[in-house]
C-alpha cells in the first residue's frame, strides 16, 4: 500500500522544499548533488519530540527556528580578524558575518603538509567517501542531515598521509547578527601515519539570539592520530545544536576534548566508531550550566571491530538552575572480542535548584570484552573545603580551587597553555 | 604580664550529637611543646579539629583563648590566619591542585596584607625546606597528596607547616603509621620551627615521638577530659617510669588500646 503521509512537520521553518531549491539553484552541480543527499535523509527523519527517549529531558520545541534566519554569502572575506590564539596555530580559518579567510601562518599548503578547501570545492576522489560518509553512524538524525543539506559554511581539511602537524589549525566563528542560524559543516581526513590537532572554537555576544547547528565528520585513517578540540562558547541567548561523528581505522587513534560553556541551551551528539583493530579513542568532556543554561549532551562509543578501546571522561558542573543530561552508549558490535571501554561522568552540584541527569548505558553484543562505565555526582567534598581553609583560604576561594580542580583532568588534555587559561578563565568567571 | 598564648577552658564538643569532649582545659605558654595522649575514643583528634573549626563538630561550651581572642567565634579561615595550624592526621588529597601551586597561594593566604613573599623568595625557601625534609623535588609537581603513601602526606603536612610558620601548632598524631625513618624526618621538622614563636600541641598515641620531640609538659586525656597534666616533673616521670603507672592508675585502657 502506497499512501502520501502528509507531515506538515517534518520540515523545520525556513528549511523546506522550496528553500532547499533555491539554495541549490545557486550551487556548484557536485554541491547540490551532496546536498540532495542529505536533503533526502533529512525529509525522511521525524522531527524529534520530548516523548523520543533521547529528547526526554531537552524539550526540542526550545531549539528556535521561527523568525530566525539562515545567514548567506559566508564566502571568503577579504581580509581576516585576528585572535591571539592564532599564533599557537599553523594555520587559520576565521569565520564572521562577513565571511571566512583561511590565514596559512606557516606556509602549511604550499608545503603540501595540508589541504584546505570549502566544503563545496572538496576534491572529487574525498566527496563519495568522507561527506555523508562511514562516520556518520546514525544517518536518521534530523539535525545531522539539516546540516548536510542547508549548511552555510563548511571546510574540508585534509592531512596527507605520514604528515606531521607541528601546531595544528584553528577554526574559530564569531558571529553577532542576531537572529542568524549558523549551520556549520566540517569534515577532517587524517590520513595514514599523520598527525594533527584541530581546534574548533565558537563565539558570541552575550545578548545576541543565534542558533548554531553544526555537524563534524572526523576520519581518522591507519596509524593516524587526530586531536580535536571543540570549544563552545557562544553567548547565553544562543543555542546549539551539534552532532559530531568520528571514524578510528586500525591502530588510529583519536584525543577528543568536547568543551560545552556557553549557550543558553544545548544539545550534542558525540559519536565515535572504533572501526579496525587496535583503533583508540579518548574522549573527553567538560561542561559547565550556570544561571538558566541548560546543557544535554549524548555520547556513542561503538566498536565495530575486535580489538578496540575507548576511554570517556565527561565532568560536568551544574550551578544556579543550571541542568545538565549526560547520557552515554557502549556498543560492541557481535564478535568484537578483546574490546576495552570506559565510560565515566562526573558530575558537581553546587548549590540545591542545580540538576545533573546522568544516563550511562551498556549495548553489548559480543563477549570477552572488558567494558565499565559509572557516574558520580556530588557537591564540593567538605574535608576538601576544611583542609583548603584550615590552610588559610576563604570558604569563596576554596570552593573556586576545587571547582577548577575537578576539571583540571580534562582542562590539562588541551595541552596548550593560552587554550588552557581561557577555558580556566571562563570556568572561574562561572563560579561567580 | 601573662606568657599564657593559649588557653583552652572547659571545652565540650560533640558530633553528630554525641558528646565527646567533656571539659578540657589546657594553658600553653608561648615556645612550649605540650604533648597530648589518651586511648582510642578519649577525644584526641576530636580536641584538635574543634581548635582549627572543623563545621562538623559542634562546641556546646567552653572557650578557646589565643592571641588575646576566643577563636571560637572565628571561622578555620581567621584562624589560619591568625597563626594556628593543624597537621591532619588524615591529610586529604585534592587532585587537579598541584602542590607547588597550592602553597604559594597559602603562604600568601596567610601573609598579612602588604606583606606577601616575592616569587622567588618563595621558591628560595620551598628548596630549603624540601631538601630539610628530604623530599623528592617532584613531590611539588604533583597534584596535592595525590597518590601520596602515609609517610608522603605526613612530610608534605610539616612542609607545610615550615611554610606557613604558625604560631600555634597542632600535630594530630603526625607519628602515626609512620616508620623509624620517617618519623625522625617529621621530628627534625618540628623541632625546626620549636621556638619562642611557636606553641605546639602534640597530640600522639604513642611514647615514641617523645623521643624526639622534648614536651615541655604533658597530658592525658581520657573519655573527654584532661585527666593529669604536668610539666617537667611529669615528663621526667614518664621517661623514668615508663607508662604502666598512668595505665594502673587511669585504667588498662590507657595507652594500649
Amino acid at each position: 500500500m502506497t499512501a502520501t503521509i502528509e507531515q506538515t512537520d517534518v520540515w523545520f521553518p525556513g528549511f523546506g522544499e522550496s528553500e532547499f531549491s533555491n539554495l541549490i539553484a545557486g550551487c556548484g552541480e557536485q554541491d547540490a548533488a551532496a546536498r540532495k543527499v542529505a536533503f533526502d535523509r533529512y525529509r525522511l527523519c521525524p522531527v524529534p519530540t520530548l516523548r523520543d527517549e533521547e529528547w526526554r529531558r531537552t524539550d526540542p520545541d526550545r531549539i528556535p527556528f521561527a523568525g530566525m534566519k539562515r545567514l548567506e554569502g559566508l564566502d571568503r572575506a577579504a581580509d581576516p580578524d585576528r585572535n591571539d590564539l592564532d599564533q599557537a596555530f599553523d594555520l587559520v580559518i576565521s569565520i564572521s558575518d562577513r565571511g571566512y579567510a583561511i590565514t596559512d601562518r606557516t606556509g602549511i599548503l604550499a608545503e603540501g603538509k595540508a589541504q584546505v578547501c570549502p566544503l563545496s570545492q572538496m576534491p572529487a576522489d574525498a566527496l563519495g567517501t568522507y561527506l555523508h560518509g562511514e562516520a556518520v553512524l546514525e544517518a536518521n538524525r534530523k539535525y545531522t542531515q539539516l546540516n548536510g543539506a542547508f549548511w552555510n559554511v563548511g571546510f574540508f581539511i585534509r592531512i596527507p598521509a605520514n604528515q606531521v602537524l607541528a601546531h595544528g589549525i584553528l577554526i574559530r566563528y564569531e558571529h553577532t547578527t542576531p537572529g542568524s542560524i549558523l549551520l556549520p559543516r566540517l569534515v577532517v581526513v587524517a590520513e595514514a601515519g599523520s598527525v594533527a590537532k584541530v581546534v574548533e572554537w565558537y563565539q558570541s555576544p552575550d545578548d545576541v539570539k543565534l542558533l548554531c547547528v553544526g555537524a563534524r565528520e572526523l576520519y581518522v585513517r591507519e596509524a593516524a592520530r587526530l586531536t580535536v578540540q571543540a570549544v563552545q562558547e557562544w553567548g547565553v541567548a544562543s543555542t546549539h545544536v551539534g552532532e559530531d561523528w568520528a571514524r578510528v581505522e586500525k591502530d588510529g587513534q583519536i584525543d577528543w576534548v568536547t568543551l560545552t560553556l556557553g549557550s543558553g541551551f544545548s544539545k550534542m551528539m558525540v559519536g565515535c566508531d572504533v572501526a579496525e583493530a587496535n583503533a583508540n579513542a579518548y574522549l573527553s568532556g567538560l561542561f559547565f550550566a550556570n544561571e538558566h543554561q541548560h546543557i544535554d549532551q549524548r555520547t556513542l562509543q561503538k566498536h565495530s571491530a575486535p580489538h578496540t578501546y575507548s576511554n570517556l571522561l565527561y565532568k560536568g558542573a551544574v550551578k544556579d538552575s543550571g541542568h545538565s543530561v549526560y547520557q552515554g552508549v557502549i556498543a560492541a558490535a557481535p564478535g568484537a572480542i578483546g574490546v576495552d571501554a570506559y565510560q565515566m561522568n562526573n558530575n558537581l552540584i553546587l548549590n540545591t535548584g542545580a540538576r545533573a541527569d546522568s544516563l550511562p548505558g551498556l549495548m553489548i553484543d559480543a563477549d570477552d570484552l572488558k567494558c565499565s562505565h559509572g557516574a558520580t555526582m556530588g557537591n564540593i567534598d567538605p574535608h576538601q573545603l576544611f583542609y583548603l581553609q584550615s590552610r588559610g583560604f576563604s570558604e569563596v576561594e576554596a570552593r573556586r580551587m576545587l571547582v577548577l580542580a575537578f576539571f583540571e583532568e580534562i582542562i590539562a588534555k588541551l595541552n596548550d597553555s593560552f587554550l588552557e587559561d581561557r577555558i580556566r578563565a571562563d570556568v572561574n568567571r562561572k563560579i561567580g | 604580664m601573662s606568657t599564657v598564648d593559649i588557653e583552652i577552658k572547659n571545652l565540650h564538643a560533640e558530633v553528630e550529637g554525641k558528646a565527646i569532649l567533656k571539659g578540657v582545659n589546657l594553658k600553653i605558654n608561648k615556645g612550649e611543646v605540650h604533648a597530648l595522649m589518651g586511648p582510642n575514643g578519649s577525644g584526641k583528634s576530636t580536641l584538635s579539629n574543634v581548635i582549627m573549626g572543623n563545621p562538623s563538630y559542634e562546641v556546646t561550651q567552653g572557650e578557646i583563648w589565643f592571641k588575646g581572642q576566643n577563636i571560637l567565634e572565628l571561622d578555620p579561615t581567621e584562624r589560619a590566619r591568625l597563626g594556628v595550624f593543624l597537621a591532619f592526621q588524615y591529610p586529604v588529597a585534592i587532585p587537579g591542585v598541584s602542590a607547588a601551586k597550592f602553597l604559594k597561594s597559602a603562604v600568601e593566604a596567610v601573609a598579612p596584607e602588604g606583606n606577601k613573599p616575592s616569587a622567588g623568595a618563595f621558591l628560595k625557601e620551598l628548596r630549603e625546606n624540601i631538601a630539610y625534609l628530604e623530599m623528592d623535588d617532584s613531590f611539588i609537581n604533583r597534584f596535592l597528596n595525590d597518590g601520596f603513601s602515609g609517610g608522603e602526606k605526613k612530610r608534605m603536612e610539616i612542609l607545610q607547616m615550615l611554610m606557613l610558620k604558625p604560631t600555634f601548632a597542632v600535630m594530630d598524631e603526625t607519628d602515626s603509621g609512620l616508620d623509624i625513618d620517617a618519623l625522625r624526618i617529621v621530628s627534625k621538622g618540628v623541632n625546626k620551627l620549636v621556638g619562642p614563636n611557636l606553641a605546639v600541641l602534640l597530640i600522639t598515641h604513642y611514647e615514641r615521638i617523645l623521643q624526639y620531640i622534648k614536651p615541655d609538659h604533658l597530658h592525658v586525656l581520657i573519655d573527654g577530659r584532661n585527666v593529669l597534666s604536668g610539666g617537667p616533673e611529669l615528663v621526667k616521670k614518664l621517661e623514668e617510669k615508663g607508662y604502666d603507672w598512668i595505665r594502673e592508675e587511669f585504667g588498662h585502657e590507657v595507652l594500649v588500646s
